[in-house]
């Protein structure tokens, strides 16, 4: 939870502001630039495939940093997070087909709808705790796609909504390169958001909610306000990435947002680690590329194309067996990895952290 | 590490693939070979990549090779999308297949759309737009489609009953079915029939018995549903169990053919556009050998639908000449004409304004006791498609 | 009648799978979501023994009993043990990750194909003709009687078996349980093989009734609601659930919309959410956290 001290010789820090500070550092400052710079080339050298990759993985990051505010930091299990993103992608699909209206109105409107069903998601936490709340989210992401679903039926959308790109300034947004940047904006923002919440009072109230309720209470904060804040701030950005979806793919149908949708997303925040925003995005990164590494891989054996008929329920399979792997003998999750490579460096030659030293 | 490892090997491929691609025919197929729906589709699939096998062997098409890129969609159409992404812009595929559920069709005609390549689907129904007029890029070799087959079903049904027609309609609850069921609706008053029952039946359903009381206690002598087999074969079982004895009439899906011989119901009409196996043409042999060669898991009595879909591409191809280009392919494809060896009533034949096919051509089987063997309820009828 | 007969089908089916969801929560607190594939695997198990030990359904079927029985102890052994201690969500994970691989080898070894095993077995399925002009076809008449069967059963057992008295107590304390020398890895062994048993005979029952595919996953998941209507925990729970949510689901399909029937289950689950989160029977109690 803590982040990582400024050196690894000693904890410098003598004000508030210096401990919230989001880079703390002259290295992390020239990381952070250098990052920026690797991310921004990225379209200049991939070829369209890998830029449709990273871009879905942009995509997934915003969706999973929602998530990991909501579960991993204010401790509300949600299986409804495919219900929102489809909330969203309908809103986006039905504002465009019923009033032709432009990104501007309906991405808006995407988040004021997932505000709003975040408030439905949210009034059962209050009575509910657990695996109880997990199901009744569960529950809202039916409801939400069966609507979906007659509106497609009803209006005759039989194979989905089909959405125009969006236009900018009169020029609409459909190449590799633009929807790589519009995502890369989105992931920043979506990760300076959930940053800044986090180091405010509201993120705050949500780690003691989710380490003791009752605590919480004693010590002044609203509970129920923090627990309905957090799922009407985290669904609205997932109802925003759902209408990002919508118009990133072109389309919007009910098929799209399946329960299995959910367990991806759940499965990033726990792969790469519950409670950690970095743990959050590696394990978006994990989550989306994973399967196409295991074709790749598979189909890199010789006589792979032989097999093609049950090569896919070989990749399926395994992808199930890796994630078994990783819960088994990873349960911290890659941020667990990396933290441990960063001791191991940082303490190098020594193994063990000193007894009572100034990082915790 | 594991993560660097992984976008190490992507790019790797990535890298590697174009390359090798250069001197073939490059086919990509997006298709549901996993999930729930995957008995469907599959089956095609593995009769498009035998017989491209079998052509390469002997020699491929023009003096080059064709190289089938499979993706796996698990019928889901954020993974349709990305397929489709990746056929046309990694493996600059000539040609874009779908055999998948009808919900991944949006994602994949964006992308082919933009990409300037034309989409065939093949073993999947066929959407309206490859109807005259059809969208330039758009092609359907698939045996069933929208419209089309309710008229002929419902032609068949107003020949063969003796009887006033009360109809129970079926659907599974996916739009296309819905759709479907609900044209056939508009036509019955027509027909002089009455609709006494439109069933929708979600895709996850226990016990079909339920709906099945609804359509016998509405009083239905006839049923006729379109929709993914499951759901009709549970249907016309779930109402025999009830002690139904009225005739349904459904759509004959890859797995008709075996059914038929499994249910051996003789009030069980299938209509459908392909020559069943049991009528053993010599290309039906050729089927069977070669999907034995091949090494297939499916029967070969499923494989009609790929094979179908695999000599319109063969005949595109060639007349599109080498080396081809996504345009001259969708041009070759707007005027072919291809010999179906009798595996359907005629030729498939496009034009610039129909890629769905001039004429299609229906045929009604049946089960029947006393010769203890599958019979033709109906020979050979055809549609002018306008 | 043939409404209280369906009603009474459609809640056997729930039941029967439900109770595989009980047992391994009321046990260790873990939600299971590869149950529907476990099911799925029972089916396929009888089609293995079909083929290799008899075409006797009989014994065909005992055998896939006894094989999904090891399945499910071996799940406990080489999965769900290294999950212990894990968070609960992180274990759900892994049941669901068992899922994926459960549907990805069935694939493989027996394709996509709709299998019909009760054709291997040379099996007929008669109708039953019931008083009241009702009719019942012979399997679902076999799944109402599997339920009452295995539900009684499974009363005696934790009642007076001295593993079921074994099970409850892991239950309810596990660290008391371990204290007073019950093994409680044997004892969370065996309900994840009772559990795949119980499932694996639904799953053979409606693979005989009505072919084996990918598609009845998707059944396990739909008597969820089933068991949470009625409280995780609590198998009596979990048989009144399983009728209320057939009740609604029959009622609805006849009545108002079958398009419903999807959403009727999670609907009445809203309703008793709001009301008795716990559910009917299910014991109140301080849910931990995430």
């Amino acid at each position: 939870m803590s982040r990582h001290p400024p050196r690894a010789s000693g904890y410098f820090r003598t004000s508030y502001a210096q401990d919230h500070a989001l880079i703390q550092t002259r290295l992390e400052w020239l990381a952070t630039a250098a990052l920026a710079v690797a991310l921004c080339g990225v379209p200049l050298i991939a070829s369209p495939f890998l830029l449709d990759l990273a871009t879905q993985v942009l995509l997934a990051i915003v969706g999973a940093l929602a998530l990991a505010l909501l579960t991993g930091y204010a401790g509300q299990i949600s299986l409804g997070h495919a219900g929102l993103l489809a909330a969203g992608a309908f809103t986006v699909g039905i504002l465009f087909k019923e009033f032709n209206a432009p990104f501007w109105i309906s991405l808006p409107a995407a988040a004021v709808t997932g505000a709003a069903l975040g408030v439905v998601f949210g009034l059962p936490s209050l009575r509910l705790r657990g695996l109880y709340l997990a199901v009744s989210t569960l529950a809202l992401h039916f409801v939400v796609v069966y609507l979906g679903g007659e509106y497609e039926s009803k209006r005759g959308f039989s194979t989905g909504i089909m959405i125009d790109p969006p236009s900018l300034l009169g020029v609409s947004i459909t190449s590799g390169r633009a929807w790589y940047l519009v995502m890369l904006g989105a992931a920043v923002v979506a990760l300076l958001l959930a940053a800044n919440i986090l180091r405010s009072h509201t993120g705050r109230a949500w780690r003691a909610v989710h380490a003791n309720e009752t605590v919480a209470g004693a010590l002044g904060i609203n509970v129920a306000a923090a627990k309905l804040g957090a799922f009407v701030i985290t669904s609205s950005m997932t109802a925003v990435a759902g209408g990002l979806f919508a118009y990133h793919r072109g389309f919007v149908s009910v098929e799209a947002f399946s329960l299995y949708l959910s367990i991806q997303y759940i499965a990033m925040i726990i792969i790469g680690g519950m409670g950690s925003l970095l743990g959050a995005v590696l394990g978006a990164i994990f989550v989306t590329l994973f399967p196409y590494a295991i074709e790749a891989l598979v189909g890199m054996l010789p006589g792979s194309q032989r097999y093609a008929g049950s090569l896919f329920a070989v990749n399926y399979a395994a992808f199930g067996v890796v994630m078994i792997l990783f819960l088994i003998f990873e349960p911290l999750g890659l941020v667990g990895i990396w933290r441990r490579l960063q001791s191991f460096f940082l303490l190098w030659p020594f193994k063990q952290r000193p007894v009572g030293g100034g990082r915790k | 590490m594991l993560k660097k490892a992984i976008i190490g090997t992507a790019i790797f491929t990535a890298a590697a693939l174009p390359a090798a691609a250069q001197d073939a025919y490059v086919i990509g197929l997006t298709g549901a070979l996993t999930g729930p729906p995957a008995g469907t589709y599959a089956p095609g699939v593995d009769a498009m990549r035998i017989y491209f096998d079998r052509l390469n062997k002997a020699g491929g098409v023009n003096g080059k090779q064709i190289k089938l890129v499979i993706q796996d969609d698990s019928a889901e159409p954020g993974k349709a999308a990305a397929n489709a992404k990746k056929l046309v812009a990694q493996d600059n595929a000539l040609l874009v297949i779908n055999t998948s559920l009808s919900s991944t069709y949006a994602p994949v005609i964006g992308e082919t759309k933009r990409a300037g390549v034309p989409l065939l689907f093949a073993n999947a129904v066929c959407p309206k737009e490859v109807n005259p007029p059809a969208e330039p890029l758009q092609f359907c070799s698939t045996a069933f489609a929208a419209t089309y087959d309710s008229r002929a079903s419902l032609a068949f049904i107003k020949e063969t009953a003796k009887e006033a027609v009360n109809l129970g309609l079926v659907a599974m609850a996916i739009p296309v079915s819905r759709g479907e069921i609900d044209f056939a609706d508009t036509q019955t008053g027509a027909l002089g029939f009455k609709t006494v029952a439109k069933e929708i039946i979600p895709p996850p359903t226990p016990d079909y018995a339920p709906f099945a009381t609804k359509i016998k206690d509405a009083g239905a002598n006839w049923v006729f549903s379109w929709a993914p087999w499951i759901t009709q074969v549970r249907s016309v079982e779930a109402l025999r169990r009830l002690g139904w004895t009225g005739d349904f009439v459904t759509w004959a899906h890859l797995e008709a053919e075996s059914e038929l011989v499994r249910l051996k119901d003789p009030k069980l009409f299938v209509v459908g556009a392909n020559a069943l196996f049991q009528d053993g043409l010599p290309i039906h042999k050729e089927i069977e050998a070669a999907a034995k060669e091949g090494g297939s898991q499916y029967p070969a009595n499923q494989m009609a639908e790929g094979w179908i879909a695999a000599q319109v591409i063969e005949a595109a191809l060639k007349s599109a000449g080498w080396p081809a280009t996504p345009q001259k392919v969708a041009d070759a494809l707007a005027s072919v004409k291809v010999d179906t060896k009798g595996l359907r009533g005629g030729p498939i034949e496009w034009t610039k304004e129909n890629h769905f096919r001039t004429k299609q051509y229906y045929r009604v089987y049946r089960w029947d006791p006393t010769k203890n063997a599958i019979v033709v309820a109906k020979d050979w009828y055809s549609y002018d498609v306008k | 009648m043939q409404l209280i007969v369906n009603i009474l089908v459609l809640a056997a089916i729930y039941a029967l799978i439900s109770c595989g969801y009980v047992l391994v929560y009321r046990v260790s607190r873990v939600l299971n979501l590869a149950h529907g594939e476990l099911m799925m695997l029972g089916g396929y198990m009888l089609i293995v023994t079909a083929a290799t030990i008899s075409s006797n359904p009989i014994a065909a079927i005992a055998g896939a009993l006894v094989l999904s029985l090891m399945v499910g102890g071996l799940v406990y052994v080489f999965l769900m043990r290294k999950m212990t201690g894990e968070m609960v969500l992180a274990a759900v994970l892994a049941t669901v990750a068992l899922g994926i691989l459960l549907r990805g080898l069935v694939i493989l070894f027996w394709s996509a194909q709709i299998q019909y095993p009760a054709q291997t077995l040379a099996l007929s399925n008669p109708t039953l003709n019931l008083p009241g002009g009702a009719s019942i076809s012979f399997y679902s008449a076999m799944l109402i009687v599997a339920t009452v069967v295995v539900y009684s059963t499974l009363f005696a057992f934790l009642r007076f078996g001295s593993w079921g008295i074994r099970m409850r107590a892991a239950g309810q304390s596990p660290l008391l349980a371990a204290q007073r020398g019950i093994n409680l890895h044997g004892v969370y062994a065996l309900a994840w093989g009772l559990s795949t048993l119980t499932g694996s005979l639904a799953g053979i029952l409606i693979a005989l009734d009505s072919g084996l595919s990918q598609t009845i996953v998707m059944i396990g998941l739909k008597a969820f609601p089933a068991a949470l209507v009625g409280g995780l925990d609590s198998l009596v729970g979990a048989l009144a659930g399983s009728l209320i949510v057939a009740a609604a689901e029959v009622l609805m399909i006849h009545y108002v919309d079958p398009l419903l029937a999807d959403v009727v289950p999670f609907l009445v689950l809203i309703g008793m959410l709001v009301v008795r989160p716990w559910g009917l029977f299910g014991t109140r109690e301080a849910l931990d956290r995430v």
